[in-house]
This record gives structure tokens, sequence and C-alpha cells, in this order.
């Protein structure tokens, strides 16, 4: 992070919403990532209109129907209808993924704001625990978290949690450094302000470019993560229409039934790119070099 | 700057203490041990007293912990709980034969992202900048067991080209493992690129982009001695926490890939151990895996020092 | 950029178009020669009996199999036996046909006396191990004793130790064993063919696992746990020599690669799990591998847990037997494959098996619910990946008791500790079982008063009584009646929701001919590749 980009950010002070669209907007890319997160939303939220099924009712006569006018993407093997329980997957899959990546960003930057604001031990501890958490494979830990709570979709949220906030925490940290160095800052602890009211008021809103770019990119592997654990057969409960658990339930329909499969990860995909060139749109607005954000 | 290593590698060796620590205590709170896994059905409490007395799992978690700790200063590991085969041995031939398939990997995969995001970068917003892109985008977004599950019923059951499985198991020779890494390799590579080639498309552009290169075409300077003197080493800066984030990230990736490969590596070990409570198991496999962790991260950074002094001082806020 | 995006979308769906139309443009035609219809119903036309023909002399079968644990042992008393190896590697003293009768194996003949409390087993002298040692009457008495042996913790003990002492069993010569039994029990023969009553050598106990010494068809050659192994004919076997030269195992966890290991010709044949329906579909759909039905295989028992709050009242439980079209679970779960079973856990092809249960009735069901008080009733029932038709049999039950206010909470649990912490502890869970076992050990072993198999906790006076009187009752015909007056009682006082009997689909090699299987126990003296 140059001195430039630091101080052109601190210039824009709480940058406007109206900008931040505008800037979006001027972006094809990033227009379009929104775009499909957006449609994501619609077609889960009007799923209900779309569909005459019910997502998780069996149909002994339709099981493993072809695709034809009843069924426009076919049946599975207990007869429910592939495209209802896709659409449906996406209320699962969209409310999950929200809540647990924004528990991680928030978490990740509250212990960041902690860590960068107290200093010394308290952040030389916070900075090894979460650093030993990330030295960890993900799939252990991911494995002992749900033997340890069974399934379902709290776990999952934890699971997320467990797995990013580190992450979260080593590039908001570093970010909330830079701010803290600031005259503004100074000029707040001298009023004897305490912690937590500088960095609501005073830190956070400085960094919520940052932030902002890490719920998007967070979001996206979060809705990988949440599918790799389906397909593990952890996560959702059966018969919840899930996009990881329906790839995992027809896998081996594959090559018979292939859209069983291919539904799912086409909109899997489909949120995960959105969410990506969104992400992308964000740090490009913000003037934010995300990869170096996100991995650094 | 010695100090500054010092410190690291210290700190370092915190990181993987605490890991095994955090690991240790998380199996203790699986519902089970080591002997109800292997009695199974047939755990009646008389049988699980017995076994634990046997496998030692009768003693405080805390002495236990100890014990291994001790035993591992000192390079011994333990003995398995399951197969009573030392554990040191055990994983390291899991360890070769996911070493085997993890340097294709890797040596294929990142020279394969590096030239790929370079032509992207240089050629930005032509077609061969768009397909590749386009590539990695997908590989960003297809979990790795899709490619995996692809390939095979691609080049393994409709054209039976490649083997589906590995059946030799885990005494498999690397002659044995070779023509079985290909498919479990292209499915890892396919992932583990797709953020290396973004990551050297944006560093080409940006270097590409900035004073000296354009200092440099105008000097006259050939395309080739720009782009090798110039463009690659600048670019490749920031591209290496990348290598090393996805480095390590491979420890983990490869669990599912090698579940569907039937791969007798770390991954499918890590798997039957955690599912069995092989303590011993899973706390070397933690050490190593938290090893590669510090050791990627910290050659990224003391490269990324080597190569750009001014780093020296932000970096060492860390 | 932006172009990249627009052709995001395009070559996205293109290049998903191009893979799939690459695999369907080979699979589909050969399946849909092989198959009526894709949609709804069963396609019986490609899967079947087993192919019979003349098998060759020679060959070497490959095996693909799932890696139990890595503390798998050869010790056929073992309850973690690694078991397709057992019936190449020993012999029993008794065997059980198909229909459930005993056949022969070592010992040549037996007698009981005509209270049912002595046993005379009369050995074969023409048999010796595979290290050349002579095979005696001291060796099946040590393998009793070793059976018995509480630190063995063998399964069988369970079924053996009510009314079998290790000191109460003799070898007056050395082809003559005596069993005194401590109550009388006129089926005891069938319970030594049990898969644990494999026969080991005198003192073998400490190295039997890992040696596999034994009298049968096939010698071990090799053997890793949890990993691959090998045996081969045993030349100086004393019945009928085996086809193969040789069998190769491999152990392969997880079961979509066990299907590709199968497809892409590596393996010739997939043992121990149950090609799910889906699969089986998929390699009808193959010209070089086929799948074959065992029939009634399997049971699909869905245990009420008696001593929980939920089910506790038999009413409540005959309330849910009542509850669920069987019909349609059977075709949700298994695609038809297999027998509806009316909650009779005694399978159809059983001698002793009683024609009667408890059929699909919703009104009764609901009737019987408010005879407990309840208007409505709801359970979690749970369910893992640890068998592929676990989770479509929970799912069909809990849409079809819907209609009959059952409502079921599907709980999808961890299949590695599937078996300590959900069986026998959950209110309601789905399980399995092989069919194959004498009808006295499957009453007793699972449903009889702190058995230790005994998953619904259930416990009748009358219905362990009549259990008791069947076991001292001598004659055929009057045992027979005893054994259905137990089904009966067991029935109807909802101790089993038993929906259906699943057929076993294997999948196996079109070269291979003469497969089968019954139980726990694979026929390796027939099967062979085809002649050409």
């Amino acid at each position: 992070m140059t001195a430039v980009t630091v101080s052109s950010r601190f210039t824009q002070n709480r940058a406007s919403a109206r900008r931040v669209v505008r800037s979006i907007l001027s972006s094809k890319s990033a227009t379009v990532g929104f775009g499909l997160v957006i449609l994501q939303i619609i077609l889960a939220i009007f799923a209900p209109v779309l569909t005459p099924y019910n997502p998780t009712t069996n149909d002994a006569m339709s099981a493993l129907a072809d695709p034809s006018g009843a069924h426009l993407l076919g049946a599975d093997a207990l007869g429910r209808d592939i495209l209802t329980r896709t659409l449906y997957g996406g209320q699962y899959a969209l409310t999950v993924s929200f809540a647990a990546t924004v528990i991680t960003v928030a978490l990740g930057s509250l212990i960041a704001g902690i860590a960068a604001f107290r200093g010394g031990i308290v952040d030389e501890v916070i900075t090894r625990v979460l650093d030993s958490i990330l030295a960890i494979p993900a799939i252990l830990s991911l494995l002992v978290i749900v033997t340890v709570f069974g399934s379902g979709q709290w776990v999952i949220v934890f699971a997320a949690v467990v797995v990013y906030t580190g992450g979260v925490t080593r590039v908001v940290r570093a970010a909330i450094l830079d701010v803290l160095s600031k005259d503004f800052i100074t000029a707040a602890r001298a009023r004897g302000e305490g912690m937590f009211s500088i960095l609501l008021r005073e830190v956070f809103p400085n960094v919520l470019d940052v932030i902002l770019v890490e719920f998007a990119m967070r979001a996206s592997w979060i809705v990988l993560l949440i599918s790799s654990l389906s397909f593990l057969g952890f996560g959702a409960n059966p018969p919840t229409p899930d996009w990881g658990l329906m790839v995992a339930e027809n896998r081996n329909l594959m090559a018979i039934a292939p859209l069983s499969t291919v539904a799912p990860i086409v909109a899997l995909a489909t949120l995960i790119v959105g969410l990506n060139l969104a992400a992308d749109g964000l740090a490009k607005s913000f003037g934010i070099d995300r990869m170096k954000e996100v991995l650094g | 700057m010695t100090l500054l290593i010092a410190r690291r590698v210290a700190l370092s060796v915190v990181t993987v203490l605490l890991a095994t620590v955090l690991v240790f205590t998380a199996i203790q709170l699986l519902p089970g041990d080591a002997a109800t896994q292997i009695l199974g059905q047939n755990a009646t409490p008389d049988a699980v007293a017995t076994l634990r007395g046997q496998l030692g799992l009768d003693q405080p978690a805390i002495a236990r912990f100890f014990s291994w700790l001790g035993g591992a200063l000192h390079g011994d590991f333990g003995t398995s709980l399951v197969s009573h085969q030392s554990v040191g041995a055990e994983v390291g031939r899991a360890l070769v034969n996911t070493s085997l398939l993890a340097v294709i990997t890797i040596v294929v995969g990142i020279t394969l992202a590096l030239v790929l995001g370079m032509v992207a970068g240089l050629l930005r917003d032509k077609w061969p900048d768009v397909a590749i892109s386009t590539i990695a985008l997908v590989g960003m977004s297809v979990p790795e067991f899709v490619v995996a599950t692809v390939l095979v019923l691609l080049f393994s059951i409709t054209i039976p080209f490649f083997p589906a499985v590995v059946v030799a198991g885990q005494n498999a020779t690397i002659a044995e493992l070779l023509p079985s890494v290909t498919l479990p390799a292209v499915a890892l590579i396919f992932v583990l690129s797709a953020y290396i080639i973004r990551m050297m498309r944006t560093s080409v552009i940006d270097v590409s982009d900035s004073e000296f290169v354009r200092t440099a075409v105008l000097k006259g300077n050939s395309l080739g001695r720009i782009v090798f003197k110039h463009i690659l080493p600048s670019a490749m800066l920031p591209t290496l926490n990348v290598i090393a984030m996805n480095v390590a990230w491979l420890v983990g990736g490869v669990v599912v890939v090698e579940s569907i490969f039937n791969y007798p590596g770390i991954g499918t070990l890590m798997i039957q151990s955690v599912q069995t409570r092989d303590l011993p198991v899973i706390l070397l496999i933690t050490v190593l895996s938290a090893v590669v962790f510090v050791v990627c991260n910290l050659l990224a950074d003391l490269i990324s020092i080597a190569l750009n002094p001014r780093l020296r001082h932000s970096r060492s806020a860390r | 950029m932006d172009r990249l995006l627009d052709t995001v979308k395009g070559h996205q769906l293109s290049r998903r178009n191009v893979i799939f139309g690459a695999a369907l443009g080979v699979i589909v035609p050969t399946l849909l020669a092989g198959c009526s219809t894709g949609g709804g119903g069963a396609t019986t036309n490609a899967i079947g009996a087993p192919r019979t023909g003349t098998a060759a002399k020679g060959g070497i079968l490959r095996i693909a199999r799932p890696p139990a644990s890595k503390a798998e042992t050869l010790d056929p008393a073992s309850s973690l036996s690694a078991y397709e190896y057992l019936g190449a590697l020993y012999n029993r003293l008794v065997k059980l046909s198909t229909s459930g009768s005993l056949l022969p194996d070592l010992a040549a003949s037996w007698q009981q006396t005509p209270d049912a409390m002595t046993w005379t087993f009369t050995l074969r002298s023409d048999v010796s191990w595979h290290d050349g040692k002579p095979f005696t009457s001291a060796d099946v008495v040590y393998t009793m004793q070793h059976i018995l042996d509480p630190a063995t913790a063998s399964p069988q003990a369970g079924v053996l130790s009510p009314f079998l002492t290790g000191s109460s069993i003799s070898a007056p010569t050395a082809t003559t064993v005596v069993f005194a039994l401590s109550s009388p029990n006129a089926e005891f023969a069938s319970l030594l063919a049990g898969y644990n009553c494999y026969i080991i050598p005198a003192g073998s106990a400490a190295t039997i696992g890992a040696s596999g010494i034994g009298t049968g068809p096939f010698s071990l050659t090799s053997f890793t746990a949890a990993g691959p192994g090998a045996v081969a004919r045993n030349e100086s076997y004393f019945g009928d020599k085996p086809m193969l030269d040789s069998i190769e195992f491999s152990s392969i966890a997880d079961t979509q690669a066990r299907v590709n290991a199968l497809l892409a010709g590596q393996v010739d044949f997939i043992a121990q799990t149950n090609l799910d329906f889906a699969s089986a579909k998929l390699v009808t759909a193959s010209t070089t591998v086929t799948v074959s039905t065992i029939k009634n295989a399997q049971w699909y028992p869905v245990p009420m847990l008696n001593s929980s709050a939920e089910f506790s009242n038999p009413l409540v439980r005959q309330a849910l037997a009542h509850a669920y079209n069987p019909t349609e679970v059977l075709q949700l779960s298994v695609q038809n494959y297999g027998t509806v079973a009316k909650n009779n856990p005694v399978p159809p092809t059983e001698a002793y098996y009683l024609d009667y249960g408890l059929d699909y009735d919703p009104d009764k069901s609901k009737s019987l619910l408010k005879q407990a008080g309840m208007d409505s009733f709801t359970s979690d029932i749970y369910t893992s990946t640890y068998d592929p038709v676990l989770t479509p049999l929970a799912l069909a039950l809990k849409g079809s008791m819907a209609p009959s206010n059952i409502t079921l909470n599907v709980v999808n649990a961890s299949a590695d500790s599937y078996y300590t912490d959900v069986w026998m502890k959950k209110p309601l869970m789905a399980t399995y079982w092989y069919t194959g076992r004498p009808i006295d050990q499957l009453l007793n072993q699972i449903f009889r008063s702190g058995s230790s198999y005994n998953e619904t906790a259930y416990s009748n006076p009358t219905f362990d009584q009549t259990l008791d009187a069947a076991r001292a009752t001598v004659d055929d015909a009057k045992r027979k009646t005893l054994y259905q007056d137990a089904q009966k009682i067991l029935i109807d006082d909802g101790g089993s929701l038993t929906p259906f009997f699943s057929d076993r689909l294997v999948g196996l090699s079109k070269k291979i001919v003469n497969y089968d299987e019954h139980g726990f126990e694979f026929d390796y003296l027939k099967i062979g590749f085809e002649a050409v």
C-alpha cells in the first residue's frame, strides 16, 4: 500500500454510496457481477411463484424422469423436480452464505480493530492464534467441527467463521494499521475517546472499502465451502434443496441424467462468478488491489 | 535483517506448536475415541474399557499430550492407535505419494499459470486474454470435485486412457503411481492455476503501465528484453504471495481429489485418521501441514524482502 | 474485461455442452439399448441374476472392496475380520444353503441327543492346513474356545455363550467333537454356520490375524489391513478345486471411486457394498460390465427404540408400522429392486417364514395415535451416507407418513460415528442387515431382551419364552410353528419397522460367470472367467 493511495482514500473520507454505485455502473464487469447476484436473489425469492412443485415432496411416479414439459430439467431419484430444487437452492445458499459472511467479516474486522488498536502483546497473541488456525488444513478443521456439532446450517455458518475469520483479520488489520497512524486518530485519543468509540466512529468508516471487498470475496469462497461440505456428506440435512447436497446426491447420475448435477453446478458457478466480478468491481472503484488485499 | 529473519522463524515455530495444541484439544472434543471407533458396532462398555487400557487412552489428556510432545521433539511421533505401526513411517509413505502429486501439480501448474497469466496480461482484451481469463474464472468458480468427476467420466470411462483410481494402495511404488497421477494432477492444476493466472495478469498489466517500462519502450529495447528484464521480475513479486497461499492450500485441497481417485496420500490418511480418532497420525499431519504453511509464507516474505528493499519496513510491522 | 464477461456466460455453457455431449454420445446410446425407459419405473432389462456358463480354468479375479479399518484382521472370530478373505481361506464345520438348510463342510456328519443338549460332530479326516499340518478335532475345540473367550470380543460369543462354555467342548477322538450345552437348542448346528465360526489352527490366536492359515480353497499370498492383498489356489484343497488361479483384493474407500474402477476395467468385481441404484444404471450402460441381483440379500429396518420416550408405547409403534405405503417406499428407496416386508424382518425365502405383517392403513394409524392420546406425532429420523439407501429410505418414509399426521425430520449424521452414536441410541434411524443368518440367530440376536444387537431395545418376556420353547423343541414342524408364533408376537407388538427386503446389486465384469453369494459368503469355487 503506497502513500498515494492511502492519502487519496482519506481525502474522500466516507465515500458516498452514490459515488460507489456510479463507479460500479461505469464498469461493465462489475455491473454484470452485481447483476448476476441480484438475479440469483430475485430467482430465490420468487421461486414459489416460478414453479408449481414443492422442492421436498417425493413423487414415486416421476422418479428419474427425463426432461419434459412437466419437468423441464427432469426429476431426481425421489421424483423431485430438479429445476424447482435448483431455484429453491438459491434461498438456502444465499441465506446461509450471507449469514456466514456477515459474521465472518464482522468478527474478523472487530478482532482486527482490537489487535491493531491495542497493539503489543494483545496484537501478538491474536495474530499468533489466528495464524495457527490458518496453519491447520481447513478440511481438518471442517471435519472436526462437523463431527462434533453434527450437520445443519448453523454448523456450516460456524465452520465458515472458524476457517475464514483469520484471513479477514489479517487483511483488515493491515488496513487499520495505516489508518491508526493518522492525525485524526491521535486527536481522538487525545480527546480521551475509548477504543470502541474510536474504532466505530473513526477507524471502520475509513476501512469500509477494504471490508466491503473482503465481504464480496469471502462470500464467494463461503458458497464454495458450503457446497464442498455438502458434497462430503456434511452440511445441509436432506431433503434441503442445497446445491452441494444436490451435486452429492446426483453425482452418480452425472453420466445418465447430467442435468441433475449440471443445474446446481451452473447455479453455484454463476453465483460465485457474480460475487467475484462484484468484488473486482468494488475493488477497482475503491482503488484497492484486491488480490494483494485478500491474499497478502 | 538477520534479526528480522530470526524473529520470523521463532514466531513460525510458535505457530506450529499452537496449531498442534488446537488440534489436540479439538480431537478431545470429538464424540468417541479410537477405542469406540475401532470396535464400531461391537463397542460394548467392557470391550471399550479393555481396548482403552491397551491403547493408553485411560491416561489424562494433558499427560498424553506432553508425552507425545516429548517424543515428537526427539523425532518419535509414536505409534498409530489403529494399525500399531510407527506413525512416522505411515505418514512418511503417504507424504511421499502426496509429494509426487503435489510436485507435479506445483511445477506444471505454476509454470503454466505464470505463462498464461503473462500472455493474458500482455495481450490484454485480445482473444487469448479473454480465453485464458474465462478459464481462470471457471477454475475459481467450479469446485474441484466437479472437475475431478468430469475428468474421470471423460478420460477413464468414456475414453479409457487413464486409470480411474489407484488400486495399488499405501505401499504403491512410484512407477505404479505415475500413470494414475495424471488426472488428479490435472484437476488440481485447474483449480490451483486460476488465482495465480489472475494475479499474474493483473500484475503484468500494472507493471506494463508503469513509468519504467514505458521508459524502456521509449529507449527502443526489444520486446523480449522488456518482457524478461523488466516486466517479469516486477510482476512476479506480488504473485509470490498468491503462489505461497495456493501451495499451502494444496495440502487441504488435495483431500477431496485424493478421495475421488483413491490416491494413497496424506488427504486419504487424514480422513481415515479423523474417522478412527487416530490422534498421533492426525497430530503429525497437522505438524507437517503447519510447517508447509509457515515455510511458504516465510519464503514468500523473505523473497519479497530480498527483491524489494522498500518492503523491509512495512513488513516488519506484522 | 468487458468482453471477457460476455464470453464467460457463453463459453461456460458451451464448454459444458461439449463435455457432457462427449460423454453422453458414448454412454447414452448403450444405455437406451439396455434400458426400456428413463422416465420412472424400474429398468429391469439389463439387471438380473448373475450369468452362468462354463468357466475356464485359471485367471486372476480382481476385487475392489471398502477398506474397513486399519485395525482389520484375518481372524474370523473378530468383529474386524476382512470378510471377503474368509470364505477363500477357511472352512466352517457346517454351512448354510440358500434355503437355510445345513450342509456339511469340515464336519462330515453330526447328531444331537433327543433333548437337544449334546451335539456330536464327526470331522473329515482328509483335510490339511495351508502349512501342511493335518486338521484335527483339537483345532475345532481351540477355535470355539477362542470365539467364546471374552478377550476376543467376538460378535458370535453373544449368540453362543448363553448355552455354551469353552470347557464343555471336548474332543474324544481326532475326528470327533462333542458340545455339551447348558440348555437345549435344536438349532445349535445352524449357529456354527455364522461367518465368525470359520475354523483356525490350534494355538494360532496371536498369529492368525496376519497369517491367514486355513483349510480353504485358497491360501494367503499377501494381506495389508485396509490395503491390497492376494490369495492363490490351494492345490491340495479337500473339496472341488476352484476355477481361478488367484484373487487380488484392493481397497477403495469412496463408493463412486469403486464404481469408476469397475467401469474403467481396473477391477472385475465390487464386493460388500450394494451398488446404489443410480450407479447400477450407469453400470448397465457399459459394454464391459454388468449388474447382477442377489434377491432379498439385505433388509432395511428403521428401528424404533423402545426405551425412548417416543416409542415406549406399543400403540405409537404400531401406528408407525401402519403409516407408510410400502410400495411407494420400495420404489423411491431402491427403485423396486426388492420385496415389500410388511414389517416382518424374516425374509420370505427363509424356511420358517410366516406370511404375515402389518399393512398400509393410514386410518388405522391415525386411530392408533388417538388411542395413545395423540393427534399427531413428530420425531427426528437419523440417516447417514454410510449406505446409499439410508437417506432415500428416510426421505421416502417422511413423505409417505406425512398424510398419517406423522412428521419425520431427517437428520444426517456423520458416517464415521453412525454406529457408535446413533445406532441403539437415537429413537429412530435407518439401518440395514444382511439376510442369510439362521432364524434362531436372527430372532435371538436382534430382538431378544438384552441381546447385544437388540437395536430396538425390544423386551417382551412372552417373545423370549417362545424362542426358548422353540429351541427346546426337537420336532421340526412344531419348532417351525413356534418360530412363526414368535414372528407374529414381534410384528403385532410393533417390534419392527421393516419396509422392505432389498436386492443386492453387484457390479461385475461381463467376462465373469457363476458368481454366487449368500449372506456373508461368496462361492469362490465355481466363479471364473467365461471359457471362450
